[in-house]
């Protein structure tokens, strides 16, 4: 494997662990805020508005890592009419340029998501400045969304399914 | 234009991810309608102040702990000790299983997956003839879409702002509806074989209970959450999940925190990215076909050729049976709901029965060819090909279409709560 390919694989592998990380704490995080606020608002009659805004925005951490994740194990939602058709080097051939084409539509994004954000932070009151932080996701999720198809589309998919246990010998007894 | 749709089509149809083609189908439209695309990226950030979205990657959460946990065990042994001694109590176990099972892991294979590998064996041992097996199991896969919490329920009331509670509700009676033909079938099913129910047991139900009572507790706990009016859907989502964690955790010590939650929250992520993510990029695409009138010119279209609302829903079920055939549930919510909603209120369709009847096409569609994913799932997890699943799954699919019809033409069955 050439060196180029090496630093490819490695940079992959690295932005695999950081967006399993964020993606596992943000749904952490997200759970523990709204129980907080359960507890907050059902038991003290109170509320916090601040946990509202970070939770509005982990849930979008939780959509772009998900997204980016799941292209690693090409398991994205499609409409799979033709492929089951197609033997396995035809669809490797009919793959990377669909991921490619993926990739550039989510950098138009990131592009539009970018001046979203700015125009954002250029309007919000200075009190509110932190959240318009957090709304920073948008373009970097659409970036990493971006950076990881075409990672993708040069490395190809490594990840394999585990192999479902094999179906053993089971009966009603042994429920008892 | 006409070419960039084709094209845009041909690219889905070789399998393209759908958020992507979506995602340009937005963008073409906005260059096409002179907006800037920014107002795509406004939609998806208006979509994250949804305050029901948060309880999709709850709910699920909650489900995936229960799967890799021994939920599926325990909820097997349960129905078995309850249902198991009525004749074709075994299939009936399963149907009744799976659909628990499924409300929680939104009919995403989980289900085929993690009950299919424990009934299989269990219903080829009592005899049962492998065509039914197979068929049973398949179907099993998405049933349950309607009752609570089910994902397909929640995006649904997301996207076309009907109430949660009211489709939840709304989809008990057709889910039961569904549970008894098909239980009904099975039991025909069984005496035509000659199998044997096991006897009734006191000594083995209480086991049952007692073992299960944690999970007993679970159903209750959204049901009088939900109805009960204490709390948020989002709240409730977020105490099943701490609720089933700390069960599975304290209680049952299936899963331990360093060793598998971090798998769990990453396996779940990764199924709620999969569907928010074309949500979120194909709000802006949805809604500029809204602003450029394309349901009011469907609805010219419609009105000229169709007269009643009996017509209306014939050809509704004949469209949505083909959007099934073609299309996952949960971009077809997205892409589809906002579209049919003016005509459905035209010819006067409650929005809670249009929501139901939708979602029943859209489960009749996870066993369809070409794309019923149930049939991809049980080929992959049962070694069988994807034909003699779809011979298999027929006769449910008549009854399906028998249930479809009952729900589409009987709006008691979803609107018996309305005063």
């Amino acid at each position: 494997m050439p060196t180029w390919l090496k630093i490819v694989f490695a940079i992959k592998h690295g932005l695999i662990i950081f967006e399993k990380l964020i993606a596992a704490s943000s749904l952490l995080l997200l759970l523990l805020l709204a129980i907080i606020q359960v507890v907050a608002r059902n038991f003290f009659d109170t509320g916090f508005s601040h946990m509202d805004v970070v939770t509005r925005h982990l849930i979008l951490f939780i959509i772009f890592m998900g997204a980016a994740l799941v292209s690693e194990q090409n398991k994205h939602i499609k409409i799979d009419i033709l492929t089951p058709f197609l033997s396995t080097e035809q669809q490797e051939q009919l793959i990377r340029p669909l991921l490619l084409l993926s990739a550039f539509v989510c950098s138009i994004f990131a592009w539009f998501a970018l001046s979203f954000w700015l125009d954002e932070w250029q309007y919000a009151p200075s009190n509110e400045r932190w959240s318009v932080y957090l709304a920073l996701i948008l373009p970097i999720g659409f970036s990493i969304l971006s950076l990881h198809l075409l990672l993708l589309t040069i490395t190809g998919f490594e990840y394999k399914e585990p192999k479902p246990r094999p179906i053993k010998h089971f009966s009603c007894t042994d429920l008892k | 234009m006409i070419i960039i749709i084709l094209a845009l089509i041909l690219l889905a149809i070789l399998g393209t991810p759908l958020f992507a083609v979506m995602g340009a189908g937005g963008l073409v439209a906005s260059h096409s309608a002179e907006l800037d695309p920014t107002v795509l990226i406004i939609e998806m950030y208006r979509l994250a102040s949804q305050p029901n979205l948060i309880a999709i990657p709850l709910f699920t959460l909650a489900g995936m702990i229960l799967a890799a946990g021994g939920g599926t065990k325990r909820l097997i042994k349960l129905f078995n000790a309850l249902l198991g001694w009525m004749p074709g109590g075994l299939a009936i176990v399963t149907i009744v299983s799976c659909s628990a099972f499924t409300a929680f892991t939104g009919a995403s294979g989980v289900t085929i997956i993690a009950l299919g590998a424990l009934l299989l064996p269990m219903l080829e041992h009592a005899n049962y003839r492998d065509k039914f097996c197979l068929g049973l199991l398949t179907t099993s896969g998405s049933l349950g879409l309607l009752f609570p919490p089910s994902m397909a329920i929640l995006l649904y009331g997301i996207v076309s702002g009907v109430s949660i509670d009211e489709l939840f509700l709304s989809g008990m009676l057709p889910g039961l509806l569904l549970l008894v033909m098909l239980s009904i079938y099975s039991i025909f099913s069984a005496k035509k074989l000659h199998i044997p129910p096991h006897d009734f047991s006191w000594h083995r139900l209480f086991s049952a209970l007692r073992g299960s009572i944690w999970d007993i507790m679970l159903p209750i706990l959204i049901l009088i959450g939900i109805f009960g009016g204490f709390v948020t859907i989002t709240e409730v989502a977020a105490l099943t999940a701490i609720y089933v964690l700390l069960v599975e955790m304290v209680i049952f010590k299936k899963i331990q925190l360093v060793r598998d939650l971090p798998q769990i929250l990453i396996d779940t992520t990764t199924l709620v990215g999969s569907i928010l993510i074309i949500l979120g990029v194909a709000m802006g695409l949805t809604n500029l076909l809204i602003d450029s009138q394309l349901p009011m010119k469907l609805l010219e279209v419609v009105e000229r050729n169709i007269d009643s609302q009996l017509q209306f829903l014939l050809l509704l079920n004949l469209f949505l049976l083909l959007v099934g055939a073609m299309m996952d549930i949960f971009s077809a919510i997205v892409v589809v709901v906002p579209l049919i909603m003016p005509l459905a209120i035209r010819y006067n369709i409650e929005p809670v029965h249009l929501g139901i009847i939708f979602l029943a096409n859209l489960e009749i569609g996870y066993m369809t060819p070409p794309v019923g994913i149930n049939l991809f799932i049980a080929s992959q997890r049962f070694g069988q090909p994807i034909l003699k699943l779809f011979r298999a799954t027929f006769p449910f699919l008549m009854i399906m279409l028998v249930w479809l019809l009952l729900i589409s033409y009987v709006p008691l069955l979803t609107t018996w709560w309305q005063k």
